[in-house]
């Protein structure tokens, strides 16, 4: 998805800014209040992941709990970092004579919080971690992926691409990688470029 | 006490973006932490600032939250009180 609008086909949705995020929220989870504590990069990424593990038959029960594994970690990518998170925080305490920053806000100032919003919902317990590059590279996230399946307990990182430059500029394309299936680096690198390629299609 | 409660209960749901609430679904003697709302810990950080942005009131303990923030007539009781705003 991107910027507000679906790239695949599926039912109607609101398109723009958040009111697009919000839709599929309210269609394809719908039982996560603390989604609307979220900002525009949490929601994103939260929400991208959400649809990844439908996908995958993975999809949680309204109030189910699921189990916790270590197995799995979250590792995503991105440029614009908390940028908007941050944004929105520097206007918030810009007022001297009205000057009351708020923890909600500044929670979200840190990109990494946007895979440990899927890492509580999922309870994930294995690695968590968002790094920001100048511009997607693919050789550089297949790198950093391969090295994070090094251990011999992590099998699988749910990753990708989650990237919010404001409310209504956005983008976000995840996988599941699994250690099984034994990528080398030239072939996650491949793999990430048509990924990511969608996006611009 | 109506008026404050109902007041109260409209800028929880704003500050702590509880879009899905309206403020008659909110009980007022209901936990608002752990059962009741759900609220968390960065919840109650932001109910402080609302305390004191709203109401003038500076909770010098922030440990005193816990019982302060128990319920909606609790706080708002403790509003009524020591309101300076």
């Amino acid at each position: 998805m991107a910027n507000g609008s679906p790239l695949t086909g599926g039912p109607h949705l609101e398109t723009g800014g958040t009111a697009f995020l919000s839709d599929l929220y309210h269609r394809f989870v719908g039982d996560y209040p603390k989604f609307f504590k979220m900002d525009t990069l949490g929601k994103l990424g939260f929400l991208a992941a959400e649809l990844l593990l439908k996908i995958r038959s993975e999809s949680l029960n309204a109030g189910e709990v699921p189990a916790p594994r270590e197995d799995r970690g979250v590792v995503l990518f991105g440029r614009h970092s908390s940028l908007r998170a941050d944004t929105h925080f520097q206007a918030s305490i810009q007022d001297r004579g009205n000057f009351f920053p708020s923890p909600s806000v500044f929670v979200y100032t840190l990109p990494n919080v946007t895979a440990g919003e899927i890492s509580i919902r999922r309870k994930y317990t294995g690695e968590s971690a968002y790094f920001v590059l100048e511009a997607f590279d693919a050789r550089i996230m297949a790198r950093q992926l391969l090295a994070c399946l090094q251990d011999e307990v992590t099998q699988s990182l749910l990753t990708g691409w989650v990237d919010c430059r404001d409310d209504e500029h956005y983008e976000a394309a995840v996988m599941m990688l699994e250690k099984s299936a034994a990528w080398t680096e030239d072939e996650l690198a491949e793999q990430l470029n048509t990924m990511f390629n969608q996006l611009n299609n | 006490m109506e008026e404050l409660i109902l007041k109260l209960k409209e800028e929880i749901i704003e500050v702590l973006n509880l879009e899905d609430i309206k403020p008659e679904d909110i009980d007022n003697d209901a936990p608002l932490f752990g059962e009741g709302l759900g609220l968390d810990s960065i919840d109650a950080l932001e109910l402080i600032v609302l305390m004191e942005k709203n109401y003038g009131i500076k909770l010098q303990d922030p440990s005193k939250g816990k019982e302060i923030f128990k319920s909606i007539n609790v706080m708002a009781e403790y509003i009524t009180a020591n309101r300076t705003k």
